[in-house]
């Protein structure tokens, strides 16, 4: 470890204060896993365990903890969420503090790869804007970070750039940086982003593609870093927003409905021990270069190789490097958008479970603090238990057939199995209740969501939805964690933040058919050993056999948004980050697009037939090496056969080698203008009359 | 009636091949984003007047080919005398002279000085002549070494497998294969 101790951190902070945080509430939590336990063992063997019911205790036991973990953690932030937190460290800042001056630079860097590029560089816009107003722009630069493989992406990307540098004046303070090869994904970016330029700046925002920060807590975020030097990360709670479809708006509103109690509860048990989630965090770049680079996992993917869920393991490093991670719990300024879809969700989740599944090994590494671990194994459990709650009711139904056997039976008297069903119901259904209670007596629930009888509404139907997607989410995360251990890795797949207003049946139909037949069979199945026990099952199973409607439905537009359902305050009354945001996006989306035949290519056509793009494309590109007389060969033959066939002939690959050479890029450029209608291929010749077209006005990729 | 001289009659090239080269002309300039069609129509038919003279010496080139090189010809020669001075690699010129002329609002402030040989106003050679464009301001490295991680004695024995089952990929699935026969085994046992 090279880095010093960071100075003690304030008495506010002392650790008697803390450790008595994380007393009380692991204390909770055991007390509740003992009673769930015992009831379960009670209510399995009255006369002495047999082995399959051993295996369903055993089962239980890590699934109990996750659910009594997430009871405690909403119960006691809501308890503490409820007045100011004297250990929220936005509260640590005087009125003073608030109004003074930054002196430190920092940079806001936003790694993306295939993204919208309209969404992002109007979002970058608004932040920009949102520190003008704040008066503080002088101390931050901007970087877009690309890793895009998509040619299209990669030239509207240097557009939309160049167009909003213009628009913004903002050349020398808005960076792009494209890099050429994207090793080890986001995290090598923001790391070749920290080789590159990280001495130049003390702090570092890292953004999302589809994060947003206001100026103001971006300001103030600095200023508790200035304010608190044994920080390395502070991490921000992100509120969601901009959902269409049905799926997005109720994650949306649970979000915003439930959240913010299990960030307060989070924050206090995690205090300067919390996890960073990869987004909408500042860094302090010194002890991150030094002492957060990620290395290697031994052996292969998908548990060896390149780390990637990175996040978790960076905070893990700066708490063993003697600085503190903290979660700052905000309602305003911080936002996020989710996946729109439940196909989304789970390509997403697909993901994040090898990410986290790769963890395993990093459980038993020396050096780490014990939150650190406890983060890294609460991760990998969110996605375990999706297996272990499957094993469960296998183990059930298995159960359930078993001549003389009931199980979880519920008989006369004191019944262990009655006692635990009301248990396992509260754990999950108080704090919602208790947070319900609490919205509606809040003053201005109608700011917030609409009215209580939207809110009521609201509710009640999230109960219906989540009650459906919890089964299937069990199955396919359970596919997700056996794919992992059967060595099938992930391709880094870019993301799709927003619906297209298109619900994609097929693929709707051909994911979820093979697990609606097995709901039906399980059901027959539960049925033939137990009329008792299919009631006691069929929650879970309707809801995987409902997956391909399911699915479909809520990938749509309609989701009572008139009536107010599923209303949160950033879509009734948006921040002015948001709504500057969705001004502006709705003026790019108002733009004539291309015909979907040049559409497809249109990046590359742009680089190639604009004299300003191409004359731009070719600008941001680096001079090559002298190559070699067969790669200049090759690269005459694609240049030849991209004007006599199109772009349609030649692959993704060999389309990066032409766009990564400036020479071939201006010669393509001639190329394609000097030659005879009769040398084009048809695709060009009409590119050629349909540009002076769409480019009416001077270019603006924002704007397309 | 007045009668009028058209001073332009290539000595080669048919008339089509000059007509696909007024086209293709007239939309490489649009692409310069220099709308005004009357402007436009004398660049066009200046550079096809020098065209037609070039082609005369090189008739087996098409006219398209030839007027657009003469238009690069001709965009050169005034880049040249506008930022020429400013150690910009020869190959490099238009592409960086379209770029300046961009970035100076060149297309919408003052069109009409593209390729003229009248002298552009001072401020528009001055914008031109700015530094072109920084994607990124100057770099000041860091070393960012990855220290290896003490994964644990866990990790050593799990790496040895890793290796193992990657040579062998086939043991991976009958090993699962085996969990479940395990698993069946014990189902039946206890059930029977």
């Amino acid at each position: 470890m090279t880095s010093q101790s960071p100075p003690n951190p304030s008495t506010r902070f002392s650790q008697a204060s803390i450790r008595r945080r994380r007393a009380t509430f692991f204390t909770a939590v055991l007390i509740t896993l003992i009673a769930g336990l015992w009831l379960m063992g009670h209510s399995l063997g009255r006369h002495g365990l047999n082995g399959l019911e051993i295996a369903m205790l055993v089962v239980f036991t890590p699934l109990f903890y996750q659910l009594s973990t997430g009871f405690w953690t909403a119960i006691i932030g809501l308890a503490v969420s409820r007045k100011s937190d004297p250990l929220n460290l936005l509260n640590t800042l005087s009125d003073d503090d608030r109004r003074a001056d930054l002196s430190a630079s920092t940079a806001i860097i936003m790694p993306v790869y295939n993204e919208d590029v309209s969404r992002i560089f109007e979002g970058l816009r608004v932040i920009y804007q949102s520190l003008q107003q704040e008066g503080q722009l002088a101390h931050f630069d901007f970087f877009v970070l690309s890793d895009s493989d998509n040619p299209n992406k990669w030239v509207e990307e240097e557009l939309a750039w160049l167009e909003l540098c213009r628009q913004l004046d903002g050349f020398g303070r808005i960076f792009y940086r494209k890099r050429r090869k994207p090793i080890n994904r986001k995290s090598g970016n923001v790391s070749d982003f920290c080789r590159r330029w990280g001495k130049r700046y003390r702090y570092m925002v890292v953004l999302d593609a589809d994060s947003i920060m206001s100026g103001s807590l971006l300001a103030n975020m600095v200023r508790i870093m200035e304010k608190h030097p044994a920080a390395g990360i502070i991490q921000t709670a992100p509120r969601v927003f901009g959902a269409e479809t049905l799926f997005g708006r109720v994650m949306q509103f649970a979000h915003a409905a439930y959240g913010e109690p299990f960030m307060a509860g989070l924050n206090y048990l995690s205090m300067g021990n919390a996890t960073f989630w990869g987004h909408n965090a500042i860094i302090r770049l010194k002890p991150f270069i030094e002492d957060c680079a990620l290395p290697e996992l031994p052996g292969r993917e998908p548990f060896g190789g390149h780390i990637l869920s990175h996040d978790f393991v960076e905070s893990a490093l700066m708490q063993k490097a003697g600085h503190q991670v903290w979660l700052l719990p905000v309602d305003e300024g911080s936002y996020e958008e989710g996946p729109p879809t439940l196909l989304d969700t789970l390509k997403r989740d697909r993901r994040w479970c090898q990410g986290n599944m790769q963890h395993f090994w990093l459980l038993f590494a020396r050096g780490w603090n014990s939150l650190a671990r406890l983060n890294f194994f609460h991760g990998i459990l969110s996605y375990v238990a999706s297996p272990l709650w499957f094993t469960f009711l296998v183990l059930a139904t298995i159960l359930a057939a078993m001549p003389g056997q009931s199980s979880l039976a519920i008989g006369q008297g004191f019944s262990p199995g009655l006692v635990l069903l009301f248990l396992t119901i509260g754990l999950l259904f108080v704090p919602k209740l208790l947070l319900l209670f609490r919205q509606l007596t809040r003053k201005d629930v109608a700011r917030h969501f609409h009215s209580r009888r939207a809110l009521l509404s609201s509710v009640l139907l999230d109960t219906i939805f989540f009650s459906i997607l919890a089964p299937i989410l069990m199955v396919f995360h359970s596919k997700f964690v056996i794919f992992t251990l059967l060595g099938k890795g992930v391709r880094w797949a870019e993301q799709r933040r927003k619906a297209d207003g298109a619900v994609d049946w097929q693929e709707s139909i051909v994911t979820f058919t093979g697990i609606t037949i097995m709901a039906a069979l399980w059901g027959l199945i539960a049925f033939w050993c137990s009329p008792t026990f299919a009631a006691w099952i069929s929650p879970v199973l309707i809801g995987i056999a409902l997956a391909i409607p399911f699915s479909i439905f809520t990938a749509g537009l309609p989701s009572g948004r008139r009536r107010g359902w599923f209303s949160t305050l950033e879509e009734l009354h948006p921040p002015p980050v948001i709504g500057e945001l969705q001004h502006h996006l709705s003026k790019a989306h108002q733009r004539s697009d291309p015909s979907p035949a040049l559409a497809r290519n249109y990046g590359l056509m742009q680089a190639i037939l604009d004299p300003f793009v191409n004359a731009l494309h070719v600008s941001l590109l680096r001079q090559r090496q002298r190559l070699t007389p067969e790669s200049r060969d090759y690269l005459d033959r694609l240049r030849k056969r991209l004007i006599r066939e199109g772009p349609q002939s030649l692959n993704k690959r060999e389309l990066s080698a032409l766009m990564y050479d400036p020479d071939v890029m201006i010669r393509l450029h001639y190329d394609l203008w000097s030659a005879p209608t009769g040398d084009l291929a048809p695709w060009w010749d009409s590119a050629i009359r349909q540009y002076n077209i769409l480019t009416r006005e001077p270019v603006t990729a924002l704007y397309r | 009636m007045d009668s009028i001289r058209i001073d332009f009659a290539p000595q080669t090239g048919t008339a089509d091949e000059w007509n696909e080269a007024y086209a293709r002309l007239s939309d490489y300039f649009r692409a310069h984003r220099l709308h005004s069609r009357v402007h436009r129509t004398y660049l066009i038919l200046e550079t096809l007047k020098r065209a037609s003279e070039t082609h005369a010496r090189h008739p087996n080139v098409s006219p398209t080919e030839v007027a657009i090189h003469e238009a690069r010809r001709m965009q050169r020669a005034w880049l040249r005398n506008i930022i020429g001075d400013l150690n910009i690699p020869e190959g490099r010129l238009d592409a960086s002279g379209r770029m300046a002329f961009l970035l100076s609002g060149g297309p919408s402030t003052y069109p009409e000085y593209f390729l003229a040989a009248d002298s552009p106003p001072q401020e528009m050679v001055d914008a031109m002549r700015q530094p072109i464009i920084q994607s990124g301001p100057d770099l000041a490295f860091s070393s960012m070494v990855p220290r290896p991680i003490d994964l644990g004695p866990i990790s050593d024995i799990a790496e040895d497998a890793g290796g193992f089952f990657d040579r062998h990929p086939w043991l991976r699935y009958a090993l699962l294969a085996s969990l479940s026969a395990l698993v069946l085994w014990g189902v039946y046992s206890v059930t029977r």
